[in-house]
């Protein structure tokens, strides 16, 4: 929705917040008493509009914070340390969300009694909804962190094949990372055909070819494997789709009517939506599709960072050798430029190498065990957040829909 | 007594080579004269020979540099004819012998190499190279034999095994179906023991020469598969959470008897087999056996659960406690079960997420419970008030739900227990009291909202008559059912003294006047024609409430037989002393022929009457 809902108002939304408020203020006496906290008067409705404003500064903080994060080169000197899109990045992201997520229940409990007005329950309901799209989401990102699992086995294997306290390099050594390489290329190839394309089960006839030397029965066994908590129809894509499905900008008339709490629920939206979109984008997982339709008013204060990670996203995905990619996380792309490369100095054909060559196959090597190094440090919070993130959506969802059908009496 | 003389011959043959090789191309030479000579003499099971004669030398102490390099390309002889074969070197029990006796050789060899400071770089590599190419070859034998044979098709094992008759229904090629399981005590052994002994003799040599990363991956791919598919094929199907939300709750209750099947052949059949398999096939390999289990159930283990989760989501209509109950109290009994199967430290993912799972769906309970009482709280008060003032739909409701949750009681209050948090406490007491609690207020709840209805009701009195009946009613589902154990004794005693309390008030608001209007006591100072005229007025006054009384309340309702005689005795012993003085009074006063006309009922008519009270339309 564009910013012109707001009447061309062009104010920083903690102005427009308190506009908007004061205009409820007026007509206060004109309605009824409206949240638990009503009594106090004028302190109540200062304190409430410091509760409003204090959540969009905090995730306007928690948001300028991911946007510092550095660009793609190596040299990410700006202020986050962070790479954008990292493993690191993406816990970062998630913890973000946990945060806003607190907060937007704790002004969800502190107003419990008024949830049920029309048309907060709708909005509430709504944002409900969204979340529970958003748990399908967890557990495809699940299965991706998985399937970056499997890979990561694959680079292990080249690392030990390719110790690099051997004094030289042999052809079997070669031989055998070379292998893992190619599982890996193969691997790699089908999720992305997989992440387009429908991946397909095929129980009945699978087995038919039992040559040892098939290489892409293996695989086809394992991407199938990987693809089993989503069924086989289920759309990252769509599933994004369904979240910022009639995601629209609050209007004035609305804010009033809610007493400004449609703000929080529309920035929670927000949030939620971007999260799961920046989620899809980095971690393999079926049918992905980056063209999520994203713009919030600049009025709220954390937009603009918003709206810029979105943009920058959306550039990296855009990118030639990313165009391709099954995840824009930082650490997929190390891993294909890493297996990239090693493949191509570790041929065996190529044996004996060069001083040259085992010179360039070392520095590789050092790549690669800084890849590794991230995943294997990286993988396992990552996904304990997912499934926190997951948890957490679960838990506020139980105690909102509680206080939506307390508040009915 | 053949193979002896073969031995025999082997050991001449492999003997003259050695004393007349002595060099590599020399042995080498004169193995190419023995096998031309003779099929017993083939290169291979020579070089076998001599590969271990070269490990037996090796004992002897350390081999020189020459020795080493001969054998070693003996051996590399051996390993790439084995290397290049087509055929599946397993397809054939001399073959694959021979094949790991090589790898036996060429391993023991390279320790060697290691220890005895062995200069050559080159020898070095070209052991390093030959064990690569072994390895990678038995890596595709490793895989082709856990495809092989049943290993790769998991319908027959299971649909054997799950058939209870023990018939074997073989000949027509339907898709196989799993029957119910009953007996849980079974163990799919999914591959020949013949099949596991190769799979060990390769894993063993694999993990030997490093290769372990490669073994586990190949063994964990192969057999999650298998697993996938077994579980598949026990007519699961697979939703998001999202589906399972959106689902009719009646789909979702047959699912999840679907799935508490599922899951207790999963955790009790198909996930202790795996175990099983993987432990004797990485015998005495115990972290790459706990690895590789970790990576073949992990994935369907978290589909299973995933489905659990997704019912914990979604609504949280009452009527959804029974089958989540089921789902919890499923999962719950399986957590042992569980704990036993995934010990090690690679499965501690699979067990904690079971208990997270578990406890979820114990909110989701919790959650029901709220929305209970919430509905209880917003039941509309003019509902379904009955004219007869008997139960109340809601009291059916509540009682009858509350009789049947506490069947579960066990899982309930460890349910409730977990809200506070912490570890659940031994004593049956403290465990019970977040329940007892529970309840109690949930009967608050119904209270508060009958007594809220019962002033619905304008007859005086029959507010009173409204709650009788329906505290009455929470007594007798109470007292025979493990409710009551819940509430406690005293619940009960303060429940008849309110019935107690409710009956003297239903007495008193609609007896009260006639009662009073019966009162003789304050007429003595009187002249005896005032003392008439007073009680002719008071007898007129009584015809009118008694017939008023007996005209509504004959349509009233006490349902209960009991608790109606009880209260029509009450009456009687109220009304019919107090009449019976007050009609003799009377008498003593006037004729009995003057008195005809005044008094409508006798003591006999008013009991009658009484007796005929709170009978509702079930008369005509």
């Amino acid at each position: 929705m564009p910013a012109t809902d707001y009447q061309g108002s062009s104010v920083p939304f903690a102005s427009l917040g308190r506009s908007i408020l004061s205009i409820r203020r007026e007509q206060a006496h004109s309605m009824d008493t409206h949240h638990d906290d009503a009594g106090g008067g004028a302190a109540a409705a200062a304190a409430h509009e410091l509760e409003l404003e204090s959540f969009q500064r905090h995730v306007a903080e928690l948001f300028q914070d991911l946007a510092s994060a550095g660009g793609s080169s190596a040299g990410s000197s700006a202020g986050g340390g962070e790479e954008l899109l990292s493993l690191s990045w993406i816990r970062r992201l998630l913890e973000a969300f946990l945060v806003c997520q607190e907060e937007f229940k704790a002004i969800l409990m502190n107003h419990r009694g008024v949830l049920s007005r029309s048309p907060l329950d709708r909005l509430v309901a709504e944002f409900f909804e969204r979340s529970v799209k958003a748990l399908d989401v967890c557990n495809a990102i699940r299965d991706g962190l998985e399937q970056i699992r499997q890979w990561h086995k694959h680079l292990e294997i080249v690392q030990v094949a390719l110790d690099p306290h051997h004094r030289a390099f042999g052809e079997g050594q070669l031989r055998r990372a070379k292998k893992a390489l190619t599982d890996l290329t193969i691997a790699m190839l089908d999720e992305k055909e997989a992440g387009s394309v429908v991946a397909h089960r095929n129980r009945s006839f699978g087995r038919i070819n039992t040559s040892t030397k098939d290489h892409h029965r293996l695989a086809v066994g394992h991407s199938r494997s990987l693809s089993w908590s989503v069924s086989r129809s289920w759309s990252a894509a769509r599933q994004l789709q369904g979240i910022g499905n009639n995601l629209a900008a609050p209007r004035s008339h609305e804010i009033v009517a809610t007493n400004g709490l449609i703000l929080p629920v529309y920035t929670m939206n927000s949030v939620l939506l971007f999260v799961m979109s920046a989620l899809v984008a980095a971690i393999p997982c079926q049918d992905r599709g980056l063209q999520t339709h994203f713009s919030v008013p600049r009025n709220f204060s954390w937009a603009a960072s918003m709206t810029s990670l979105h943009e920058r996203i959306l550039e990296e995905s855009k990118k030639r050798d990313r165009r391709n990619s099954s995840g824009l996380l930082k650490e997929i792309q190390g891993i294909e430029r890493c297996s990239r490369h090693l493949a191509e100095l570790a041929d065996p054909s190529q044996f004996p190498l060069g001083e040259e060559r085992e010179m360039e196959l070392r520095q590789r090597l050092q790549e690669l065990s800084q890849v590794c190094d991230s995943l294997k440090n990286g993988l396992d919070p990552l996904e304990r957040h997912v499934r926190d993130v997951f948890h957490r959506i679960v838990r506020s969802r139980t105690d909102g829909l509680d206080w939506l059908g307390h508040s009915g009496t | 007594m053949a193979e002896n003389g073969e031995d025999k011959l082997l050991a001449v043959v492999r003997h003259i080579t050695k004393t007349l090789g002595k060099s590599g191309t020399m042995t080498d030479d004169i193995l190419q004269i023995f096998s031309s000579f003779d099929d017993r003499l083939s290169r291979d099971k020579l070089s076998e020979r001599i590969g271990r004669a070269a490990a037996a030398a090796e004992e002897d102490g350390p081999p020189g540099s020459s020795d080493i390099k001969r054998v070693l390309r003996s051996l590399d002889r051996q390993i790439s004819r084995f290397v290049a074969s087509e055929r599946p070197i397993w397809s054939n029990s001399d073959e694959s012998m021979a094949f790991l006796d090589a790898v036996d050789s060429l391993l023991s060899l390279i320790r060697d190499m290691d220890s005895v400071t062995s200069e050559d770089k080159m020898m070095i590599q070209h052991a390093e190279d030959l064990i690569h190419q072994a390895m990678i070859r038995l890596k595709d034998e490793f895989r082709a034999l856990l495809d092989s044979q049943t290993g790769g098709r998991p319908s027959d094992p299971i649909s054997s095994s799950f058939d209870s008759d023990g018939e074997d229904s073989e000949g027509d090629d339907q898709i196989p179906v799993a029957q119910p399981v009953t007996d849980y005590d079974v163990v799919i052994d999914a591959l020949p023991s013949g099949t596991v002994a190769d799979l060990h003799d390769i894993a063993k040599r694999m993990v030997a020469a490093g290769f372990e990363k490669e073994c586990a991956q190949a063994y964990s791919i192969c057999r999650r598969d298998f697993l996938e598919e077994s579980i598949s094929r026990l007519g699961l199907r697979l939703r998001t959470t999202e589906e399972v939300y959106g689902m009719p709750w009646p789909d979702i209750e047959e699912e999840i008897g679907r799935w508490v099947k599922v899951i207790n052949v999963a955790v009790r059949i198909l996930f202790p087999s795996e175990r099983r398999l993987c432990d004797r096939v990485f015998a005495g390999l115990a972290a790459v056996a706990d690895l590789s289990l970790a990576e073949v159930c992990r994935g369907p283990a978290m589909q299973l659960l995933g489905f659990a989760d997704a019912v914990a989501v979604g609504g949280k209509a009452p009527e959804r406690l029974f089958r989540t109950l089921d789902l919890y109290e499923a999962l719950r009994d399986l957590i042992p079960e569980i704990d036993l199967v995934f010990p090690d430290q690679y499965c501690s993912f699979i067990r904690f997420e079971s208990g997270t799972t578990c406890s979820r769906l114990g909110g989701a309970i919790r959650g029901i419970f709220t929305e209970l009482e919430n509905r209880i709280r917003r039941d509309p008060v003019k509902s379904a008030v009955q004219g007869g003032g008997g139960h109340h739909p809601i009291t059916r409701y509540v009682l009858n739900y509350l009789r049947a949750a506490c069947e579960s009681r066990q899982a309930l209050e460890v349910i409730m227990y977990e809200d506070e948090g912490g570890p659940v406490p031994g004593d049956q007491e403290i465990l019970s009291s977040s329940l007892s609690v529970r309840i109690a207020w949930t009967m608050d709840l119904l209270q508060e909202n009958l007594d809220a209805k019962s002033r619905v009701y304008e007859a005086p009195g029959q507010n009173f008559v409204f709650l009788l009946n329906n505290g009455w009613y929470i007594i007798q589902k109470v007292k025979d059912s493990e409710v009551r154990l819940l509430l406690g004794e005293d619940w009960i005693r303060r429940q008849i003294v309110r019935v107690r309390q409710w009956r003297n008030s239903y007495q008193k608001a609609t007896w009260g006047k006639v009662i009073e209007v019966l009162q003789i006591a304050g007429l003595s100072g009187l002249s005896s024609s005032l003392v008439v005229r007073s009680l002719r007025d008071k007898l007129h006054m009584f015809n009118v409430y008694f017939e008023e009384i007996y005209r509504t309340q004959k349509g009233w309702v006490v349902v209960d037989e009991h608790l109606r005689a009880d209260l029509r005795k009450s009456v009687m012993q109220a009304v019919l002393p107090a009449y019976q003085r007050f009609l003799e009074r009377l008498m003593s006063l006037e004729a009995a022929k003057d008195l005809e006309k005044y008094v409508n009922y006798s003591v006999d008519g008013v009991e009658a009457c009484i007796g005929e009270l709170f009978q509702g339309n079930l008369r005509s």
